[in-house]
């Protein structure tokens, strides 16, 4: 698809979700799939982690990164109520979800987070009370040594380019791509309000399909070397996982 | 890949974004050979000021797909289109009204309808009153995938776009129920995206069901 181009996805998911039908929720599937799109590694966090029970959902998740190596990364969920214990090792960082969990990126209740240091993925918003991207940039100062990236990049079509002015000021704080709103065009919008090196590609499968958010910017009006660094290259930098094997 | 398709595409400008009006430029970058049209003029102003600069647009590419506004006591417009619509909740009529059935019957045309501008139940009770009635769903979306599903099990002339069937494998899963052959490449762009739905069409599973939602499928009902 992308002939010489690493391919890491940041944003993905294994299991069921309540409010709808998703056909393929596993792992198997997902690296089918990732095996016949050139895809090199999905960062995952179980739906089950994202609900109701994060320690189980991301026991799930470690046991397929298990299964098949190398083609996951763990973003292990915290839930701030719950307050599960979190690992500094062997994993991709930290997922977070506030709006689920009804607790503002802000709030000093993720403080463990804060205090690991890992790279956070967390769902982003826009006009969301619990995770609007003018949090993500209050956070991204707070604690800039911290890579946190915003996923979906607001979610909402009307919030992206004020997502990209947010996230300016703040070299630690990444727009993540997927989201069923997203556009093509829109990720080109992002690259040229932002800069190639702050656009990070994700997906959402499988919570939405792999081939919808990897074609995105496969086919998005991109030059070359910028659709390089989104589809794969930023995300290497930020996990520092060093020359693909 | 056989010709390509685009059975859910705008002409003309939005109120809310700065976006291409003609949309011949990106189906070129994306490989889209034509595309069913409706002007944006009909959506978000005067609905016959949209098809009349549809008309006026529509060429080989771009077939026009223009805007019907059913109304009581009126006759419904004689125009030469192979697919109208519909959108009830836009335009505030009733789906299943006297007047909606009237001009359809009358019309004997293929209709296309958001599931936005609707409902399942509303559609199945078109189908129920009307049933040679061709139905396009337009941007189904991916969460109501149980609720299509018993609509396209009910309604044999229901087809449905595939553009925003964007949970994983949910292509699959339509094709599986229902065949391939109900299914149809569209995108809903440039408000919605198209190379998302572009690249899947390129990837689906089985071969020949992306021959057949290509154009195929719509070949076949329009």
């Amino acid at each position: 698809m992308t002939p010489g181009v690493r391919i890491l996805d940041a944003h993905g998911h294994l299991g069921t979700w309540p409010d709808f039908l998703i056909p393929d929720p596993t792992a198997e599937g997902m690296v089918e799939l990732m095996d016949r799109l050139g895809v090199q590694a999905v960062g995952i966090s179980h739906l089950l982690a994202v609900g109701p029970d994060a320690r189980t959902g991301n026991r799930l998740a470690f046991e397929a990164a298990a299964r098949h190596p190398g083609r996951f990364g763990v973003w292990q969920v915290y839930n701030p109520h719950h307050r599960n214990r979190l690992i500094a090792g062997g994993v991709w960082g930290v997922k977070l979800h506030p709006d689920v969990h009804e607790c503002p990126l802000d709030d000093p209740r993720y403080e463990p987070v804060w205090e690991l240091g890992l790279p956070v993925l967390a769902h982003g918003q826009t006009d969301s009370p619990w995770s609007d991207p003018a949090l993500f940039a209050a956070v991204a100062a707070r604690h800039p040594h911290v890579p946190l990236l915003m996923g979906h990049a607001g979610l909402w079509p009307h919030g992206f380019a004020r997502a990209a002015r947010l996230a300016a000021g703040h070299p630690n704080l990444f727009l993540e791509t997927c989201g069923s709103q997203m556009t093509g065009r829109w990720i080109a919008r992002l690259v040229e309000l932002l800069g190639a090196d702050r656009v990070v590609f994700g997906s959402d499968a499988c919570f939405l399909d792999l081939r919808v958010g990897l074609g995105r910017v496969v086919l998005a009006p991109l030059a070359e070397a910028d659709r390089a660094l989104v589809l794969g290259g930023n995300l290497a930098r930020i996990l520092r996982l060093g020359d693909p094997a | 890949m056989p010709k390509l398709i685009d059975a859910h595409r705008l002409a003309g400008p939005v109120p809310f974004d700065d976006l291409p009006e003609d949309p011949r430029p990106d189906m070129d970058r994306l490989g889209i050979d034509q595309a069913l049209v409706t002007h944006t003029l009909s959506l978000y102003s005067d609905a016959q000021a949209g098809n009349e600069a549809l008309f006026r647009l529509a060429g080989p590419r771009l077939i026009p797909v223009p805007v019907l506004v059913p109304a009581a006591l009126e006759d419904p417009p004689a125009w030469d289109a192979r697919m109208v619509r519909l959108c009830p909740r836009r335009h505030r009529f009733d789906l299943t009204g006297p007047a909606t059935l009237r001009w359809l019957a009358e019309l004997d045309v293929t209709v296309a309808v958001e599931l936005g501008e609707t409902t399942t139940a509303q559609l199945l009770a078109l189908t129920a009153r009307l049933p040679g009635q061709r139905v396009l769903l337009l941007n189904p979306g991916y969460r109501h995938l149980r609720a299509v599903a018993e609509l396209m099990a009910e309604a044999p002339n229901v087809w449905l776009e595939i553009g925003t069937v964007n949970t994983q494998r949910g292509v699959e899963w339509l094709a599986g129920r229902f065949g391939a052959h109900r299914l149809v490449f569209g995108t809903g762009a440039p408000i919605l995206d198209d190379c998302g739905p572009r690249f899947l069409l390129e990837c689906l599973d089985r071969p020949a069901d992306r021959d057949l939602i290509a154009s195929g499928s719509l070949e076949a009902l329009l």
